[in-house]
């Protein structure tokens, strides 16, 4: 009989593991926000394998709606540079 | 209020219901594998032991909870959505004083509409949107050259996707829903506040000035209106003490006055919740990104905003996704404060022995939700749009100390009258 709750566990961990990675070696940092989210919302869903639906949907408001958002905002506010730049074949 | 019956919902239980045609097609499998089997002997026995398989309770779950899904998805989309985009091009067009979808609201084939000095058409004009789909399903599907194109791609996924999560925690009726969630209150908003990143992301991903602009407005807009809309069902927990929307609603099938004839229903827009809704309708139609809130995609400034770079059905899913999501929040509001899908009188036809309610509690929420969702769109299409900064010093400095308030008085009606 296969343990579905650690199956759900360990495969939750591996996503926050590799995301968690990712955020802090990705270039750009819109993917990191990306990743950060994708991080905050597995954490969630570890805390839904341990019951307490509160703090998974707590973790979901404030941390996965939220804190990506202000991290985006930070850097498209302090960097002079936001987008790429336009590199039109034959130009 | 002269309740003519109990209250009583068309779907007493949606899986129940979707069992019922799970059953009937696995039946229908069942009996054709029976067939085969007998016509070809040597066959029988693998059949058979599929056929039971087929029938065991592994299949059966999981084929109902598809089929359940499938049911609550088209009746949101292809039913619900269809029709609120339809009557939002019906009605602006009659706004606007102009021919709109097949003639603006006088080809409507009754009374006050169909008048003989008015222009008249043949025709609903309910396929047009249909078709408009149909169209944007042909389109290319094109991605600039510039874009990063993964969180290009992933984005109309993350918004659609939590969009749809959504209908989870939504109930129709009392019968009819996916799942009767503790904390339904709560995944509703947690759902909602989910979009904002994949706005950003497109908005960002694009690499166009526009949908930069539009993304970053989206996302400070969003932020800006999700802290009132949060304050006010706070405030409104004070009052129900329960984040379960079924609960919300039952506490609002009661009278609040009763004149005998008639009575004021104990729905919580009455109460001294009144400026909890009112805020909180402000703020969800900011969420929905409708016209006094829309500078985020203002087609004359900034063409659309960070809509401008996608085309084909991934600008037609982020397009219907917004009517979508503006059902969903009239639903909520509905549910929270408009007293969900309580009313007046209920009474039931028997035929043979099971009661069919003659105006199902469907109907009720129904009709709330579409009224609720056409003063949106008289409000969308008579203001005009009003500047970013004026969002934001509305949103933080108007709306943000207003739903304090209305946290402080909410408490305080618990104190008085608990």
């Amino acid at each position: 009989m296969v343990d579905w709750e650690l199956v759900a566990f360990v495969a939750l961990s591996a996503i926050e593991i590799v995301a968690s990675i990712l955020v802090v070696t990705n270039k750009r940092l819109v993917r990191a926000a990306f990743w950060l989210a994708i991080t905050l919302v597995t954490i969630g869903g570890i805390y839904l394998l341990f019951r307490s639906e509160f703090v998974f949907l707590i973790q979901i408001l404030v941390y996965a709606g939220t804190v990506p958002v202000l991290l985006l905002f930070g850097v498209m506010l302090t960097r002079r540079k936001i987008m790429d730049e336009a590199t039109v074949e034959g130009s | 209020m002269s309740h003519g019956g109990e209250s009583a919902p068309l779907v007493p239980n949606l899986f129940d219901v979707c069992k019922v045609l799970t059953l009937a097609i696995l039946g229908l499998v069942d009996a054709i594998l029976d067939g085969i089997g007998a016509a070809i002997p040597p066959l029988g026995p693998p059949l058979a032991g599929l056929s039971d398989f087929l029938l065991g309770n592994f299949v059966v779950t999981v084929v109902t909870w598809i089929i359940a899904m499938t049911v609550i998805l088209l009746w949101a989309t292809l039913f619900n959505l269809l029709t609120v985009m339809w009557l939002e091009r019906k009605f602006y067009s009659r706004i606007q004083d102009r021919y709109g979808i097949m003639i603006s609201i006088w080809s409507l084939p009754f009374w006050p509409f169909n008048r003989r000095d008015r222009p008249t058409h043949k025709g609903t004009g309910y396929l047009q949107n249909v078709a408009d789909g149909l169209k944007l399903l042909q389109k290319e599907n094109l991605t600039p050259a510039t874009a990063d194109a993964a969180m290009f791609h992933i984005s109309p996924v993350l918004i659609a996707s939590s969009t749809l999560m959504l209908l989870v925690a939504l109930p129709w009726s009392s019968g009819f829903y996916i799942a009767r969630l503790e904390l339904g209150l709560l995944f509703v908003l947690a759902a909602f506040s989910l979009a904002p990143i994949g706005i950003l992301i497109a908005g960002w991903s694009a690499n166009n000035k526009y949908t930069l602009i539009g993304g970053l407005r989206a996302a400070a807009m969003l932020l800006a209106y999700e802290i009132p809309m949060i304050l006010c069902a706070i405030a409104l927990v004070f009052s129900t003490g329960s984040l379960n929307l079924f609960d919300i609603v039952e506490q609002q099938e009661r009278p609040l006055i009763d004149f005998g004839l008639f009575a004021i229903p104990a729905w919580y827009a009455f109460g001294p919740q009144i400026l909890g809704f009112l805020i909180f309708t402000v703020a969800m139609v900011a969420e929905m990104e409708r016209i006094p809130f829309d500078i985020p995609e203002a087609e004359a400034e900034l063409v659309e905003g960070w809509t401008t770079e996608y085309s084909g059905m991934r600008f037609g899913l982020l397009f219907g996704f917004k009517w979508l999501r503006m059902i969903a929040g009239a639903a909520l509001i509905v549910t929270m404060y408009l007293g969900g899908w309580s009313g007046p009188v209920f009474t039931r036809l028997y035929v043979g022995n099971i009661p069919i309610p003659v105006f199902p509690e469907e109907l009720y929420f129904l009709v709330k939700v579409w009224l609720l969702c056409l003063v949106f769109i008289w409000i969308s299409w008579s203001v005009p749009r009003i500047r970013i900064d004026q969002i934001l010093q509305i949103g933080w400095k108007r709306l943000v100390p207003y739903s304090l308030l209305a946290v402080l008085i909410g408490a305080g009606s618990r104190v008085v009258r608990p």
